[in-house]
């Protein structure tokens, strides 16, 4: 039967050409592949041909200036200069990188003072923790493959739930892009599921995180649309210098690198969270274990602490803690050593040292038979001139 | 779910390979289906119980059509149908605003009274049940570790609402008036509603060209993916590159035009011109270039649209599924130009002033309508004259109503219709201070312009010359994978 719809049917669409589109750009299959093999080409050359045209400043004690902390292209690259030249890679927090001292009194500053070689090499992030450290090594971290490396633990990150990502609550903590994204879920971390998406595989591209130290580096950490805004007239490669500064000064204002008595902060009565619930431990532990796989030779120091800081419990606790975090180390065949505490007055805070502070662990670790066989400093290196 | 993230990438990479294994099979609609409510799902999942009530009622509506000779027991089915898309646009879009506009007038006339405020716009008890539900499946996401929580609705006109009634609208009216046959299968019709490559921005499709290819699937030659992937590049760019770099723009003056100078406002009114053009063009090609790489050839949306010669031209290649779409079913049912030169131009009025109130609820949009009805009429009268027509240089008209259309688009972006008409004033009255337009985009947006003026003229091969194109292509993906920042911004036009 037809009905009256029927009759009026037009022919299928299936035939009815529908025109292509208001520009020329259109290629076909082989014209294709060029694109793919000249843009494959470009975009796999770029950042290697980079690191040759592009210097460091020279500098002995050379660390990551500190608004390129988030250059993570720059970490992995500073990491393969320091093991092409036979060092030892200190990696670690803002206590190794030296937020309240000058790049030249840090702890392997100090170290090398001592030893008087570019011996160590500071490769530490001012800003970073133990979740994100270990995302660090994970993702940019090929450059220290087979290396030494010093590794700072610093327990503060398990001193509350909050340092610790565990607490419900959502807050904003330094450099989310490097901590696990779905598995294992942080609590107080909340993003949408497209931008974590995005950061997984962001982090796995080379190109990006060049790209994004194009942008750290010399674009006020912007990308380029958003720096011609504030500089409408200028010409993006204008700014392009090809020399990465060294970070000399401190992350600190000067005013805030004395001890912390002066400073007017009180003891702490840290609640300290257990080892076998602590999420910055775990992840912690996790670096440590990459390290190994990729061959790294490792050691690590456990604290200190500004002991003189805490209240009786709560040095208590963590004093189980550094044993149960040495422990587990030794348990492994991981050598560690949990450094004395210093004297209190060294310290600008909770577990920052001060430049004297630097250098009394500096001469303690020397001091160590363990420290002194990995670090493959001779008997008299080290010893006080 | 945007087309310029990481995850829609992931999601097409899923989609993409089932589908043409399941192609000629009879689980190609089922699997396009479930991937088109994934799809938008991803938005909130509880905005799928929206489009499934719309697919539902339209799809009752043509089989109850389809069961019936009787012209009287077909309109009334035909009304529940259109009654039904026009009751959910109302409810979601115009009820904040109606009720706005009321207690405004109240206000002026010194009444005293006012209409309550219908709060947030869902359906009554809809926000409440879906808000319960969504919490009480966060608690579970939370327990597993999934790091994701469904929003709470509410809060946004739920995405493409405007684009899947109007596409779905326009199949009952099509059968009412026999121009389509009845599809019987509700998998297939609602696919065709929520088919994902253009969902929630159009091109909004009609039936007689979308369901035959749903109904047969055409063979996907090599040239369709290359051809899509062709589009998709190009449209990738005018959003990223281009849009969003003009946003950043236009953003900052639109947002607060009092502190800003002539120069400023011009420019940040002409670089918006642009970044709507290269934002909703820039979705179109994506989302066509998709449908082609799937074998679906959705019609062309935008065509240069800044090189027309009079408003009517402009209409009839910026979106252009929409504009037909008006067309169709408002401009030719109310009598077209068939009824004399007055009739006609109140039908364009009406029209256009209907078309201004599609795209959102505020006075803004209304005048936005009006001042292209009143340039559409005024356009068509100088047509008709020989001197314009023959006299005029061509570059002259374009220029006329580019600037035309970059005047209505301030009442088109302004926050308000105090900002609209404070920035006609300071283009006028303020002074002239450093714009600050980044050189780059004003370049950028030069460089299309001036190759849009070649596609449309006599030296166009010159674009078709293999390494040029080949050239542009590279430099597009170089451009794209150094350049632009990690923050995408949504598209302009899921607002509407």
């Amino acid at each position: 039967m037809t009905t009256k719809n029927d009759r009026q049917i037009p022919p299928p669409g299936r035939d009815a050409e529908v025109a292509y589109g208001s520009n020329d750009i259109r290629l076909s299959g082989r014209q294709w592949l060029v694109v793919a093999a000249v843009a494959g080409v470009v975009l796999a050359a770029l950042p290697t041909a980079w690191e040759r045209i592009e210097r460091i400043a020279p500098a002995d004690d050379y660390r990551v200036p500190y608004p390129l902390s988030e250059d993570y292209w720059l970490f992995d690259r500073l990491c393969r200069r320091a093991r092409r030249r036979g060092q030892v890679l200190v990696l670690g927090d803002s206590v190794v990188w030296g937020h309240y001292v000058t790049n030249d009194r840090t702890l392997p500053a100090a170290l090398n003072a001592r030893l008087g070689r570019q011996r160590f090499a500071n490769l530490g992030v001012d800003g970073i923790h133990p979740a994100a450290l270990t995302g660090l090594i994970e993702h940019y971290g090929r450059g220290a493959d087979g290396a030494k490396v010093l590794l700072h633990a610093n327990l503060l990150w398990m001193s509350s739930d909050r340092h610790d990502l565990r607490t419900r609550k959502a807050f904003a903590f330094n450099h989310p892009q490097l901590v696990p994204q779905f598995s294992p879920a942080i609590p107080c971390y909340r993003e949408t599921v497209t931008n974590r998406l995005a950061i997984a595989i962001r982090r796995r591209s080379a190109l990006h995180a060049w790209a994004s130290h194009l942008r750290r580096a010399y674009f006020d950490g912007r990308d380029l649309p958003a720096w011609s805004l504030d500089h409408p007239y200028a010409n993006p490669l204008g700014q392009i210098a090809l020399v990465i500064p060294a970070g000399r000064a401190a992350a600190a204002p000067t005013d805030q690198a004395v001890a912390w008595t002066r400073r007017g902060i009180r003891p702490l009565n840290a609640p300290w969270v257990p080892l076998d619930l602590s999420f910055q431990w775990a992840r912690f532990r996790r670096a440590v274990e990459v390290l190994r796989e990729r061959g790294c030779e490792l050691f690590v120091v456990v604290g200190p602490f500004n002991e003189p800081m805490l209240t009786g419990e709560s040095l208590a606790a963590y004093r189980r803690l550094t044993g149960a975090a040495a422990a587990w180390l030794r348990a492994r065949g991981v050598p560690c050593t949990v450094p004395r505490a210093l004297p209190s007055e060294y310290y600008a805070d909770a577990s920052h040292p001060l430049a004297d502070g630097y250098a009394t662990l500096a001469e303690r670790l020397l001091a160590e038979e363990s420290f002194a066989r990995f670090a493959d400093v001779g008997p008299t290196e080290g010893a006080m001139p | 779910m945007l087309f310029h993230t990481w995850m829609f990438a992931l999601f097409f990479l899923g989609v993409y390979p089932v589908y043409l294994a399941v192609r000629r099979t009879r689980l190609r609609a089922p699997w396009l289906l479930l991937a088109s409510y994934v799809f938008y799902g991803a938005w909130n999942p509880l905005y799928l119980v929206l489009i499934v009530y719309a697919t539902l009622v339209d799809y009752t509506a043509v089989r109850c059509m389809a069961r019936t000779r009787r012209r009287f027991w077909r309109g009334l089915w035909l009304a529940v149908s259109v009654a039904n898309s026009v009751a959910l646009l109302s409810q979601f879009k115009y009820a904040g605003f109606v009720v706005g506009s009321l207690n405004d007038l109240l206000a002026a006339m010194g009444t005293g009274l006012s209409v309550p405020s219908p709060g947030v716009v869902w359906p009554v008890g809809f926000e409440s049940m879906g808000n319960a539900l969504a919490e009480h499946l966060n608690v579970y996401l939370a327990h597993l570790g999934i790091g994701y929580a469904i929003p709470r609705v509410g809060l946004l006109l739920p995405v493409g609402i405007s684009f899947y009634t109007f596409q779905s609208m326009s199949y009952t009216i099509d059968f009412f008036r026999g121009r389509v046959e009845e599809e019987p299968n509700f998998i297939r019709f609602a696919t065709f509603v929520s088919l994902f490559p253009q969902l929630v921005a159009g091109p909004i499709e009609r039936a007689r060209n979308l369901l035959p290819q749903l109904r047969t699937p055409r063979p996907i030659a090599f040239r369709d993916v290359t051809d899509g992937l062709s589009l998709f590049v190009v449209g990738l760019f005018k959003k990223v590159a281009l849009a969003d770099y003009l946003a950043s723009y236009v953003d900052g003056v639109y947002g607060a035009p009092g502190r800003f100078g002539a120069p400023a406002l011009i420019l940040a009114t002409l670089a918006f011109t642009w970044q709507i053009y290269f934002d909703f063009s820039g979705y179109t090609d994506m989302a066509r270039g998709i449908g082609r790489m799937m074998g679906f050839r959705l019609m062309l949306n935008f065509n240069n649209p800044y090189l027309a010669m009079g408003l009517g031209d402009f209409w009839s290649r910026w979106h252009i599924s929409l504009s037909t779409w008006f067309k169709d079913y408002v401009y030719i049912p109310l009598g077209g130009n068939r009824k004399g030169k007055a009739r006609t131009y109140v039908n364009m009025f009406l029209t256009m002033v209907i078309s201004g109130l599609w795209h959102g609820a505020a006075w803004t949009f209304v005048l936005w309508g009006v001042l292209h009805a009143l340039g559409r009429m005024a356009t068509r009268e100088l047509e008709a004259t020989s001197f314009y027509r023959d006299r005029v240089p061509r570059l002259v008209k374009q220029l006329g109503v580019f600037l035309f259309v970059a005047f209505a688009w301030i009442f088109f972006r302004a926050q308000s219709l105090d900002d609209a008409l404070l920035i006609v004033s300071r283009i006028a009255t303020a002074e002239w201070t450093d714009p600050a337009l980044p050189l780059l985009a004003g370049g950028l947006v030069a460089s299309i312009w001036a190759y849009q003026f070649v596609y449309e003229s006599r030296v166009r091969r010159w674009l078709q010359w293999t390494p040029l194109r080949v050239a542009l292509v590279v430099a597009m993906i170089l451009y794209l994978a150094i350049v632009p920042g990690d923050e995408g911004q949504p598209f302009i036009y899921f607002q509407f």
